[in-house]
């Protein structure tokens, strides 16, 4: 079959499926990224206050923020006076 | 998927892309034979690569590994095949091994890839980044890690979507959903052994909690945490991000422990685990770092000079072993352990656990040869009959192992290993002529 350069994933889709733990992988992500995101629009916020408003135990808003934070969609904002917890907010 | 078959030789074939097979590839390079790196990741630079700063100096790992891989990158004398396995090796005759490997798919023609990463972020895929030690994320589509050699674009093909986004925003069209595994047959006079380690994992010891209490984590994810390229802003508790105050280390998890399996002392976590205490005290200047230990074995040169830095700065040493850990509700950590100078049982809290994991022999030392035999020892080292008169000879005639691939070692003792077989896989060779 001939592939042209740019679109061979086409070549594979047609050779392989993609794995349900894949796609449940992406939706997971999906849908996490929009609930930190929306709830960081109203105001910066630590980890542990948006595991309490989100219903999401604290170690997977660690890992999906951080991602978050080292794709550039939010950024660190400050420590509080005991130096413990930061909060993070929306990237410009 | 149909493979393609490829015949080609090179004077030495070198098994691992770590410090040890690095270093013995230059040196054989640099003698003017041909030599080829088989390293199964997807980067060079083994676990050297992935530290912060290396014990006794407190030098940058990086800084020393980056200028090397590069060398060896650029060697017209070395080629080098990532993210391959050597699935068999025959002796053929005397200086003649047949070696036959398997290249998996990249999935992006490493050549024509600029390291722009616009792929990575165009990909919509988040899977935890093991090269982080799954801290953090990755996207499907990605650059190893930042310090990368060869530093170019993989497809985890695994994870993959095939939504064809990568592609889309290729400016070289390198990415290449095409590609095929590659079964490759090589002639090599001489090959050495460097597999380096494997690192002990702490799910076989149940009664520390790793694995269901977040905020006890191995020394390995410390490192990245204190690593330049770090996986998040600082140094936090991954079960709440939480900046620790009140760190505990535990040493000899899967060393020294007959019902681990892993008797023998792993030779480096004494020494990483203080030059970790005090980098800690340095990121967190208010923190309190503990110990735990049996004996603190400072054997090398400036070990114990080290050590004694470390207590000079506060690192709190305790003689005592770990019995068991629990957690309160805030997340923090019960430890239950005996107090091996007061011969008392005691209880500390911390509010985060790094347990300081010993080193195994790499199952990938378990090189499949068919007719000669390449011996293993106990533990699954590779087995040197001659471990004082000749380190680098194995059981095979004209195949050498370099660093860890033979016991733990440090990094200067990985290098010098590595020397040993570089020099003696040249006198193999010039024996040969």
């Amino acid at each position: 079959m001939e592939t042209e350069k740019g679109k061979t994933f086409k070549y594979l889709r047609e050779r392989r499926e993609v794995p349900e733990k894949a796609k449940e992988n992406l939706k997971k992500y999906i849908r996490i990224k929009k609930m930190i995101l929306d709830a960081l629009q109203k105001k910066e916020m630590t980890i542990t206050q948006l595991s309490q408003e989100l219903g999401i135990p604290g170690h997977e808003v660690v890992f999906y923020l951080m991602t978050m934070l080292k794709y550039g969609l939010v950024k660190t904002g400050t420590v509080d006076d005991m130096d413990e917890y930061y909060t993070y907010k929306l990237a410009d | 998927m149909a493979g393609k078959n490829k015949t080609t030789s090179f004077d030495a074939l070198v098994i691992g892309g770590g410090i040890a097979g690095g270093e013995a590839a230059l040196n054989i390079a640099n003698n003017g034979y041909k030599v080829l790196i088989v390293e199964k990741d997807l980067s060079l630079g083994g676990k050297m690569i992935l530290l912060s700063k290396v014990f006794p100096t407190l030098d940058c790992a990086a800084c020393i590994t980056t200028p090397k891989i590069s060398e060896i990158s650029r060697h017209h004398g070395i080629t080098i095949f990532t993210g391959t396995e050597v699935q068999n090796i025959v002796k053929k005759a005397e200086k003649h091994f047949r070696v036959q490997i398997k290249k998996k798919p990249r999935y992006v023609i490493e050549e024509d890839c600029t390291a722009c990463q616009l792929c990575e972020q165009a990909c919509p895929v988040v899977v935890k980044d093991e090269y982080q030690y799954n801290l953090v994320g990755r996207k499907a589509a990605f650059i190893p890690f930042t310090i990368a050699s060869p530093r170019a674009a993989a497809i985890d093909i695994e994870n993959c979507t095939l939504c064809g986004a990568c592609e889309k925003v290729c400016p070289t069209k390198c990415i290449d959903f095409t590609q095929e595994e590659e079964i490759i047959n090589i002639d090599v006079q001489t090959v050495i052994a460097a597999t380096g380690f494997s690192l002990f994992d702490p799910l076989r010891i149940p009664r520390y909690g790793y694995g269901k209490y977040r905020n006890v984590i191995t020394s390995m994810e410390m490192e990245r945490q204190l690593a330049p390229t770090r996986p998040y802003n600082t140094v936090l508790r991954p079960g709440d991000g939480k900046v620790p105050d009140r760190l505990a280390y535990v040493l000899c998890t899967g060393s020294r422990d007959f019902t681990t399996g892993n008797p023998i002392c792993s030779q480096i976590c004494c020494m990483y685990s203080i030059k970790q205490a005090q980098l800690l005290m340095g990121a967190l200047p208010m923190a309190d770092v503990t110990i735990y230990y049996i004996n603190i074995r400072s054997f090398g040169k400036g070990f114990e000079e080290f050590y004694e830095q470390a207590k000079g700065m506060g690192v709190n040493f305790i003689k005592g072993k770990i019995g068991k850990i629990t957690e309160k509700d805030n997340g923090n950590l019960f430890l239950r352990y005996e107090d091996i100078n007061e011969n008392k049982l005691k209880e500390s809290e911390h509010d985060m656990v790094i347990l300081s994991v010993g080193v195994l022999s790499n199952p990938d030392n378990a090189l499949f040869f068919n007719g000669d035999k390449l011996w293993l020892d106990q533990l699954g080292y590779i087995n040197q009959p001659e471990p004082l008169s000749s380190p680098a000879e194995t059981t095979v005639k004209g195949v050498y192992v370099a660093g860890s691939a033979a016991g733990p070692m440090d990094i200067p003792d990985s290098i010098l290993s590595a020397g040993a077989a570089s020099a003696a896989a040249i006198s193999y060779i010039i024996e040969a002529k």
